[in-house]
């Protein structure tokens, strides 16, 4: 059988990316959702994993100032770069690979 | 201030990269949130705060495995969810750690600022003054004569500094108001020895010391601003001071004062001779020295010892048996308070040592209750060291709380024992007491080394334990032999060490009571003293002093309230040590030879009927020796030693080249100190030489006290410039003599007093231990016809067996270490047996009685009902 690379992102990376295939969004949004899938991470917590996703080259990280009722907020948005969109396809057929696998097993068990 | 101003300045309590990356990210986060949402539960600034300590966590740790940290947070928040718990045992505990933990804080506070704070010149260990001591009498002296000073300056080569210095206060006119100013005399050396350069122009140079030269002074700091405005054209400027105008050469550095913590307004340059007078004793100065880079202090002893031989042979009549040695200027500076203060040390770190035992013994109960929960952890695969360092953990985060509290307890207890220590002990530093990292640091020493200790005996108990049993039978947790004896071995250990401290205490409050009821001599009860000096430029002449002084005792005599009144130069009981040498008219001491000496007052005859010497025969001083030829009192001593059966009365004495006739002998009294025995003295007419300072000496009919306003107005009227420099009651002087031993017996006595208790509470808390371990063994005794008197007997026994070892224990140390006592006893020895029956009885009693209640409680059980639960 052909041998499979791991993924080199963590669940929570791939989740972020995943995120992000959707299109540019804020840091606080990220934060949001991936604790809707419930993991909770402190904001601090939560900027150092972009930071190191940015160093990685999977990320891209910006500022833009935006206005929330009459206050300025300068905000941190994140788009997802080819490298992280490349490296999110490569999770994704690792774990569908492994997914048909399993399947297959269980047949010709049965 | 704005949410933005917030992120900003938290912001710089970070390093660039987390600050860039994590905090600022996460800032403008909360900022938006808050925009978005109007419901706040906390203010910006403290949520953002919470964001900041997140960041550093995240910074430091945040690639750390997360087990251990999480480990350890959730034995954290367990040791404080116990203590939440356990609110009884938590009190106890903090309680207990806390009093012990703050007492030791106190007591290092005040040991730190005296006897480990850098002294305020540079390299202040180096600074030694040099004293004086007569090898034939053992009498010291902190003072040396000129003479010697001069030569010792020029012939020792063991210092790299020698210089002379003294002390004294002047009235400066021309600056507003006069004002009396504290001055400094010291020789052109003495502030290079000191290691101090004047801030502003130059120091004195040796022209500026010898006679004849321009009047010069250097200034402090705070004289120059707060008298003269910070002028920056001081240099030059003229001050009047006495009578006479000096010229400003320079300012010293703020803050500077000699000796330490005195007050210096000015220092001037000390008049010195070139070359040492013939007359070698014809003055008195002090002496400061530096030590040479590499030399000890006994090199330096040894050397000056050297000189002082030299001297001695080369002028035996003025140097025989004198000696000079140098003394730490930190030694000379604190005096027996230092050892006072190791002594307390001692005796906190005793308290400390009885509440760390108190403590563990609750923590190994803990612990023993805590077995099966142990048992449960252990069979879950949790090891010894995972239990242990839990363990450690619950007994650091309990020490830390004590800790905290016993911090607040020593900052209090620090303000009332500085409050205690009276003002004429002349502690240095101890205006400048305060809670600093050193002692901060000592705190946090002492409560982590007691957590550690307290952790490790109850982590010892689970190690010992064996937990299967535990498991099994969850109501029938019981110790085992060896932790029931750890627990009695802590108890014995308490009581031992109450037993030294009780010993120390006691020991004292014999020492006080004797001191108490030593008699000085003379009566001290309504007299009050008060030191005066009159204007010199007014009474230059003798004559003019004389007039003035007899205006003032007749004013003073017809004052209804005051019965007797006198002056004298030297107050009884100050530390004084002035002496001359004495020698018979008719047996004067071979040529070349040195005569005796004894101690020099020069008083008035009044003085002695104010104070209540006894006249033992002859006559006091009068007006027949205002303008007759020179005539001296003696003391007893000095009949019984010079004159052996016969009379001195009516003998001449030779006072240098004059001869002196003994008009009377009066009763010993003590001198310079209350603990010593009464020495032989001289007294000279005052009648004949009155001077310009001179203390009064006033026995009054009611509280002395209350006669000082009527006193200070009467001479006032005679003399309106007059300048009262001290006023006190000769029983307050009195009372210096004691003061020291009283704020050691109130210490010593508190120390003991908990000690005392926390035996008594960690004796009862073992007692009860063991009556409830025992409940079952107890049941079945009486069920099977054992008395009650029995069971109190078999309870009461255990109790009088660890009283026993820990008094018989605590009395051996304590002979031992009673010795440290030895130089703050009077009249008792530091083995005294009364003081140690006495102490054994009060331990064991206290003991005894703490035992009474759990073996009542044994006595008292219901066998029926015992046997039918077990």
């Amino acid at each position: 059988m052909h041998e499979r690379e791991l993924p080199a992102i963590t669940h929570l990376q791939f989740l972020v990316l995943g995120i992000l295939l959707s299109g540019e969004t804020s840091g606080r949004s990220i934060r949001e959702v991936i604790a809707s899938y419930g993991h909770r991470r402190s904001a601090p917590a939560f900027y150092q994993m972009m930071a190191r996703m940015e160093r990685d080259g999977i990320v891209e990280g910006s500022y833009e100032q935006i206005m929330v009722r009459d206050q300025a907020v300068t905000e941190r948005r994140y788009r997802i770069t080819p490298s992280g969109s490349q490296q999110w396809k490569q999770a994704c057929e690792f774990y569908e690979t492994i997914k048909i696998a399993a399947t297959r097993e269980r047949w010709s068990n049965a | 201030m704005r949410n933005e101003r917030w992120c900003e300045i938290l912001g710089r309590f970070l390093p660039p990269g987390p600050r860039r990356e994590l905090f600022e990210p996460a800032c403008q986060d909360l900022r938006a949130s808050d925009a978005y949402s109007r419901r706040r539960r906390l203010p910006f600034a403290l949520r953002a705060l919470g964001l900041l300590a997140e960041s550093w966590r995240v910074y430091l740790f945040g690639t750390l495995p997360k087990e251990p940290l999480s480990m350890f947070t959730n034995d954290i928040r367990q040791a404080f969810r116990l203590m939440l718990r356990e609110p009884g045992f938590t009190l106890a505990a903090v309680l207990t750690l806390a009093l012990g933990v703050g007492v030791n804080v106190a007591v290092f506070a005040l040991v730190e600022t005296v006897l480990l704070r850098p002294l305020p010149y540079t390299a202040g260990d180096q600074l030694a003054v040099i004293r004086h001591r007569d090898q034939r009498t053992g009498i010291t002296k902190d003072f040396i004569a000129i003479g010697d000073y001069i030569d010792l300056a020029h012939r020792q080569t063991a210092f790299d500094g020698f210089a002379s210095y003294d002390t004294f206060q002047s009235t400066v006119s021309g600056l507003g108001e006069p004002f009396r100013a504290h001055g400094l005399a010291g020789s052109p050396e003495l502030l290079d020895t000191l290691g101090v350069h004047p801030a502003l122009g130059r120091a004195f140079q040796s022209a500026d010391s010898r006679k004849g030269a321009a009047h010069v002074i250097l200034i402090t700091d705070e004289m120059w601003r707060d008298h003269l405005g910070s002028d920056p054209s001081i240099l030059g400027r003229g001050i009047k001071i006495g009578d006479a105008e000096h010229q400003v050469i320079g300012v010293l550095p703020p803050g500077f004062a000699f000796p330490p913590d005195s007050r210096v307004d000015i220092v001037f340059p000390a008049l010195l001779p070139a070359a040492a007078p013939a007359e070698r004793k014809s003055g008195w100065t002090f002496a400061i020295a530096r030590l040479k880079s590499g030399m000890t202090l006994q090199q330096s002893a040894a050397h000056l010892g050297l000189v002082s031989r030299q001297l001695e042979q080369e002028f035996p009549t003025s140097n025989r048996g004198s000696e000079y040695y140098p003394v730490p200027l930190r030694e000379a500076l604190v005096g027996n308070t230092g050892s006072a203060l190791v002594l307390m040390l001692a005796a906190a770190t005793l308290v400390l040592l009885i509440a760390s035992a108190n403590v563990a013994n609750l923590l190994m109960a803990r612990s023993l209750a805590r077995r099966r929960e142990m048992a449960v952890r252990m069979a879950l695969g949790a090891g010894y060291a995972r239990l242990m360092a839990q363990l450690l953990t619950e007994s650091v985060a309990l020490a830390a709380v004590a800790g905290s509290t016993g911090i607040l307890i020593g900052l209090w207890m620090t303000k009332a024992i500085v409050a205690m220590i009276p003002k004429s002990l002349s502690v240095p530093g101890l205006s400048t007491i305060h809670m600093n990292l050193n002692v901060l640091a000592f705190a946090l020493a002492l409560t982590v080394g007691t957590a550690i200790v307290c952790g490790l005996t109850s982590a010892f108990t689970v190690r010992t334990g064996g937990s299967s049993g535990s498991l099994v039978s969850p109501t029938r947790v019981t110790a085992g032999a060896q932790t029931r004896r750890s627990a009695a071995a802590l108890v014995v250990t308490e009581v031992a060490l109450a037993i030294v401290l009780l010993i120390g205490a006691g020991l004292i409050l014999r020492t006080l009571t004797r001191l108490i009821s030593v008699d000085p001599g003379f009566q001290a009860d309504h007299v009050l003293s008060m030191t005066v000096q009159f204007p010199a430029d007014r009474y230059r002449d003798v004559g003019a002093r004389r007039a003035l002084y007899q205006r003032g005792f007749a004013a003073l005599k017809n004052m209804p309230e005051i019965r007797a009144a006198g002056v004298a130069a030297v107050t009884p009981l100050t530390g004084n040590n002035w002496t001359v040498g004495f020698q018979r008219a008719d047996q004067p001491v071979a040529a070349g030879e040195r005569p005796p000496e004894v101690g020099w007052q020069v008083a008035s005859g009044g003085y002695f009927q104010a104070l209540q010497i006894p006249l033992r025969s002859g006559r006091l001083f009068d007006d027949r020796d205002i303008t007759g030829r020179l005539v001296v009192i003696i003391s007893e001593a000095i009949e019984r030693r010079f004159f052996p059966n016969e009379s001195a009365v009516g003998r001449e004495v030779l006072i240098g080249e004059r001869r002196a006739e003994i008009v009377g002998v009066v009763g010993n009294i003590r001198r310079a100190d209350i603990r010593e025995q009464p020495r032989a003295d001289m007294y000279f007419s005052f009648e004949n030489e009155p001077g310009n300072q001179i203390t009064f000496f006033v026995q009054t009919s009611g509280e002395p006290t209350a006669a000082t306003s009527a006193v200070q107005s009467a001479l006032k009227a005679i003399e309106p410039g007059m300048v009262i420099l001290q006023t006190r009651s000769m029983r307050d002087i009195v009372a210096d003599g004691f003061r020291m031993t009283k704020l050691v017996l109130w210490l010593l006595g508190v120390f003991a007093a908990t000690a005392l208790a926390l035996a008594a509470v960690g004796i009862y808390g073992v007692m009860a231990y063991m009556v409830r371990q025992r409940m079952r063994e107890i049941g079945t005794r009486i069920a099977l016809g054992a008395s009650r008197a029995d069971i109190l007997w078999l309870v009461m026994k255990r109790g009088a067996v660890i009283a026993g070892l820990g008094c018989g224990i605590g009395a051996g140390i304590a002979l031992v270490v009673t010795r440290w006592l030895s130089s703050m006893l009077y009249g008792v020895s530091a083995s005294d047996p009364m003081t140690l029956i006495l102490a054994t009885i009060v331990l064991t009693v206290t003991v005894l009685a703490a035992c009474c209640l759990p073996a009542r409680r044994a006595a008292a059980i219901d066998p029926a009902k015992i046997l039918a639960e077990s």
